[in-house]
């Protein structure tokens, strides 16, 4: 806080200390920087690159000039359009993309820079409205802000608007949902999120902060040419963002202030600057991924433990209806590898069922065709009766189905607080509270609980700084806390020590009396099936070999065949 | 058959042969190694100058070939040690660091060559009668010399004995290493290869285009959206991508100008990559 | 006293922060087989790899004819004379059957497969078909032949058996045999009780990354080991 305010110092004093000529010139950078905060919240915070941020920054640039000629008076009223139209370009273009395309990686960032190669192709070409290759010229100042000192602290006043804006949702849940699905995104969605329009908003914010700087850019230079939607603006945001860093809130300003204006000054000065600058960049990816903030120390991300004064009692779980989930003969292939060969198979009851059944036998590809990440290609899987073959992981997380996967997933980098608030905010939020920090506070009778059974979930700790052992604790905490009907486990005590094993089972047990609900575990070790299971399902080469109690299990001859290799 | 009908047949060909030649790089370090080297189009820039260079040095056109295979694959085992290696299997970070290269190499071209135009003088100036109309010699030779290369490539990698192992390895790095395969050094000298081709594909075009330290970008596109449009791993798709592409743009410079043609190169290439980014022949 | 062929010292490792194997020691002698019995997920596969060196391992030391190879990648260790046949992926599904088998060999000859495909005709049958179009105990016994062909003193399978039919796991056993009586050394990783029973000469039990049995084959019955494995 106290650095923000000597921040803002600063940039008030400027004028006063560098000349208002110097100032105007930082004061452009100072437009850049907004739209290199909005590349640095979807790479450093939702972990996506857009190769052709210029894109927003130009449409906005010349939606404002336009404005501003074509409704002359009117023109600084209507700004706001300029504004917002990049942020809902970026939400359609997200939304198209992501939801196509499911991944966020490099398809992605080529089809940001080919769209921003388009914008330049139609600016240099729509001569009519753009003015083509010159630029479209003339452009009307803000009134009574024409002056370079005033144009100075429009641009401040731009750039620290859109700083408050990413720092609020940095802050926001939404902030930590983006930092959680850039380095999980499969427990994001897992948790009942639908990650694409995350990734979506992510990615309009972006557009509503570019629009701020190319807004506000047009009437302050008075033209707007091409090169502001094209490939060299582009590139030079990433660049100032890498250097700056990527995941600082204020890496990426301090970045484009700092090298643009250097850059400005320096490029005829220093022969091969720009070679040097090159080489800088590229070391910068390498050795220091964060950039000239991971230098000054990480920015610490702000710990909510710290924060929690007054809790907030989380809404209960809307979950109505029965909760059987039944499989009918499914067929899952891989190749002409039969890998679910017409699998009947149905939790019906409340109570712990485990799932047994050699390497291979189908039981992790069971679980992922139950929790929507795989459809079977024939035969059906229903919840309460209801075809639940075409929804998403996502959906069905909403409906009430928990999963914890084999290998604990957690989020490395971040608290232990945020993955149960995460937990919390699954499936009790609408997508106007992700935007509202209060949400941190939230609580529920069972995360209390669950705090006070394992005190280190109160630490102030990130997860990859917990043992083995406590990840596990962790996310069987987290699929508690989500309150599913039905709770899909798999593997829950693998690697665990026999102290740790025992503290695990007496957590699923407490769970399934709390919640009352369906558990299922896949488990090897028939030690802890005897102690856990109510009801045993043995799978074999993808179908169903046998069901019952433990003993009924144990006496089958069939299943002592498969796990001995009895000579047949 | 009506000349212009010839002529533009030819074209279109010509700019399909020569766009699978400039891709073929990519296609090889982006399909085999999973590297998508967004630096590729300023090795066909270095090549270009390679070539530049010979013809000012007053040598025969040929001796760009040697020249530029070596700057090109010496670079390329340069950037596989000190950038790519560190990076395997961070696929955006190489992406980033790539780009960085590109840059890299773009204003150190520009700091030795200025950001002026350059041209090449055509190795084989004239013409030969095709279907009765005069085309020019050196395009033909480039349409045998692209086939040649793309298809030979092909073959070798289905044939040879490195070809296997390179298609081990990327099938199946922890067995190809169990049965003693060097994955390092193979891995090394794909992406050499890779560089290489680029390189090569540079000093083919250079005496018709003017050459200019910007060029390679759009170069790296096309040829990415012809992988994209065409699928990686065959020759077929390798040349359907780039008929997609190369053929899109021929037919609409040919219809309205040199910028539409441009303009819908991008829109293709943004619908592919949206709708179908498995490629013309994915399921 | 003579060096043993491979021995191994204290060895540790695990995957991020987890160790999963706590610190094995054991030795196998030039002929000898020596099997690694215990439940799923008590360190078996994660032991073999240390041992083919895919694992690196966090200490100890592993020896092959009193050599230290700890440091030696994989490749390193094949070179050196250790084949390895995995678990999991254990075969090249983009390479036909017959590429899979003569991937390494300078001549591309299939010389010395005889055996193999005498006793799994489905080798010959298949030989030119992709092999990811197999079975999964089709593609071990795949990995099989492709592993004991390599000729090394020192052979690692891993699960072998697993997905293979009765008969195939007895010619599998021949075979094993066969190479120990000319003086081969395996370690074989095995859940199949009846097919470890005929080849080991040595079992090294583990529960929980730990040894719990060692011992000679003659003073290890299945009455003792059944309780270390599943039911």
């Amino acid at each position: 806080m106290r650095a923000s305010l000597l921040l803002l110092g600063v940039v008030v004093a400027l004028p006063f200390a560098a000349g208002d000529y110097w100032a105007y010139q930082i004061g452009l950078y100072f437009l850049y920087a907004a739209a290199a905060t909005g590349l640095g919240l979807c790479w450093g915070g939702a972990g996506f690159l857009p190769l052709g941020q210029a894109l927003f920054f130009g449409l906005a640039a010349y939606l404002a000039g336009f404005l501003m000629i074509r409704f002359e008076g009117w023109g600084p009223a209507l700004l706001p359009v300029a504004v917002l139209a990049p942020a809902l370009a970026g939400w359609a273009i997200g939304l198209a993309v992501f939801r196509r395309r499911g991944e966020s990686g490099p398809y992605f960032s080529l089809i940001t820079l080919a769209l921003a190669l388009l914008a330049y192709q139609i600016a240099i070409n729509w001569n009519a409205v753009t003015g083509g290759f010159e630029g479209m010229k003339g452009i009307p100042g803000l009134p009574g802000l024409d002056d370079y000192t005033a144009g100075y602290y429009v641009a401040a006043a731009g750039l620290v608007t859109a700083i408050a804006i990413a720092a609020w949702l940095r802050a926001a849940p939404i902030g930590v949902l983006w930092r959680a699905l850039a380095q999980n995104e499969r427990r994001v969605q897992l948790l009942g999120f639908d990650t694409n329009r995350l990734k979506a908003a992510a990615f309009a914010a972006s557009g509503l902060l570019a629009g701020i700087g190319g807004t506000l850019y047009a009437p302050q230079q008075g033209i707007v040419a091409p090169q502001l939607v094209g490939f060299e603006l582009s590139a030079a945001l990433v660049i100032w963002t890498a250097v700056g860093g990527r995941a600082a809130l204020l890496g990426p300003a301090i970045g484009t202030i700092v090298v643009g204006s250097l850059g400005a000054e320096l490029r005829d000065r220093v022969p091969g600057w720009e070679v040097l600058m090159a080489v800088f960049f590229i070391a910068v990816v390498i050795v220091l991924p964060q950039g000239l903030a991971g230098l000054a120390g990480r920015f610490p991300t702000p710990s909510r433990n710290g924060r929690r004064r007054s809790a907030i009692a989380a809404p209960a779980r809307q979950l109505a209806g029965t909760a059987a989930l039944t499989v009918e003969n499914a067929e899952v292939r891989a190749g002409s590898v039969r890998i679910l060969d017409r699998l009947s198979i149905a939790f019906d009851r409340p109570g712990i069922f485990c799932l047994i059944g050699p390497n291979g036998a189908g039981k992790t590809t069971t679980f992922n065709l139950l929790s929507g990440e795989l459809k079977p290609a024939e035969g059906r899987v229903a919840l309460g009766g209801r075809d639940i073959r075409t929804l998403a992981p996502h959906h069905l997380a909403r409906a009430g189905i928990g999963r914890k996967l084999q290998i604990p997933s957690v989020f490395p980098d971040l608290g232990i607080a945020d993955h149960l608030a995460i937990a919390l905010w699954s499936g009790r939020t609408g997508v106007a509270d992700l935007l509202r920090p209060r949400l941190h506070r939230w609580t529920s009778p069972m995360s209390i609980e669950l705090q006070r059974r394992y005190p280190f979930l109160g630490d102030d700790r990130t997860a990859a700084e917990l043992s083995h052992g406590e990840r596990q604790i962790l996310e069987l905490a987290m699929a508690m806390v989500t309150e599913p009907r039905i709770l899909l486990l798999d593997e829950p005590c693998a690697g665990l020590s026999p102290e740790e094993t025992a503290e695990v089972i007496r957590l699923i047990r407490w769970a399934a009396g709390r919640l009352g609900n369906t558990i299922v575990i896949i488990e090897h070790d028939m030690a802890l099936v005897r102690e856990l299971a109510q009801s045993v399902h043995v799978l074999h080469s993808g179908s169903l070999l046998a069901s019952g109690d433990i003993a009924t299990i144990q006496a089958n001859p069939a299943v002592r065949a498969v796990y001995v290799g009895a000579e047949k | 058959m009506d000349p212009i009908l010839v002529t533009q047949g030819l074209n279109l060909v010509f700019a399909v042969a020569v766009l699978a030649v400039l891709a073929l790089g990519l296609a090889v370090v982006f399909g085999l190694l999973g590297v998508l080297n967004l630096a590729h189009g300023e090795f066909i820039m270095v090549g270009a100058y390679c070539a530049w260079a010979t013809t000012a040095a007053g040598l025969p056109y040929v001796a760009a070939i040697p020249l530029a295979i070596a700057v090109c694959g010496g670079l390329g085992l340069t950037v596989e040690r000190w950038l790519i290696r560190p990076l395997y299997r961070r696929p955006f970070d190489t992406l980033v660091a790539t780009w960085g290269l590109s840059l890299l190499l773009r204003k150190a071209a520009e700091a030795a060559f200025g950001l002026s135009f350059r041209n090449v003088a055509m190795p084989l100036p004239g013409t030969v009668r095709v279907l009765g109309t005069d085309y020019p010699g050196y395009r033909l030779l480039l349409i045998a010399i692209s086939a040649a290369i793309v298809g030979g490539l092909m073959l070798w990698y289905r044939r040879s004995r490195t070809g296997l192992r390179i298609r081990a390895m990327v099938g199946n790095p922890d067995l190809a290493q169990a049965v003693g395969i060097r994955a390092t050094r193979l891995a090394a000298g794909t992406f050499a290869a890779g560089t290489c081709l680029a390189g090569l594909g540079g000093v083919m075009i250079a005496p018709l285009v003017p050459l200019q330290p910007l060029m390679g970008l759009d170069f790296v596109l096309r040829s990415f959206f012809a992988l994209v449009i065409g699928g990686l791993g065959s020759a077929v798709g390798l040349f359907a991508g780039s008929a997609v592409i190369g053929g899109v743009d021929s037919l609409v410079s040919a219809l309205l100008d040199a910028t539409w043609g441009y303009f819908a190169v991008l829109v293709v290439a943004i619908l592919f990559l949206w709708r179908r980014p498995g490629g013309l022949f994915a399921r | 006293m003579s060096v043993p062929r491979l021995d191994f010292d204290d060895l540790a490792g695990g995957y991020g922060t987890t160790e999963v194997v706590h610190g094995i020691s054991g030795a196998a002698a030039a002929g000898q087989v020596l099997c690694i019995v215990g439940r799923n997920g008590v360190g078996k596969s994660s032991l073999i790899r240390m041992l083919s060196g895919h694992l690196p391992a966090w200490r100890g030391t592993v020896r092959l004819e009193g050599r230290a190879v700890t440091d030696l990648p994989p490749a390193g260790r094949r070179r050196l004379g250790i084949s390895y046949c995995p678990q999991e992926r254990p075969v090249f599904d983009d390479l036909t059957v017959r590429d899979n088998l003569i991937l390494m060999r300078r001549d591309r000859s299939l010389d010395g497969f005889a055996p193999f495909i005498g006793r799994f005709p489905v080798l010959e049958r298949r030989l030119d078909q992709q092999a990811g179009t197999m079975s999964g105990g089709e593609k071990k016994i795949l990995s099989f032949a492709r592993g004991l062909a390599e000729m090394t003193p020192l052979v690692l399978l891993d699960e072998p058996s697993e997905g293979v039919q009765w008969e195939n796991i007895l010619h599998m056993a021949d075979l094993i045999r066969e190479r120990r009586a000319a003086g081969t050394t395996f370690v074989v990783v095995e859940q199949n009780l009846a097919f470890a029973e005929r080849i080991a000469d040595r079992y090294l039990v583990l529960d929980q990354g730990r040894v719990v049995l060692e011992g000679p084959r003659s003073a290890i019955d299945r009455a003792a080991l059944l309780p270390r494995l599943h039911v």
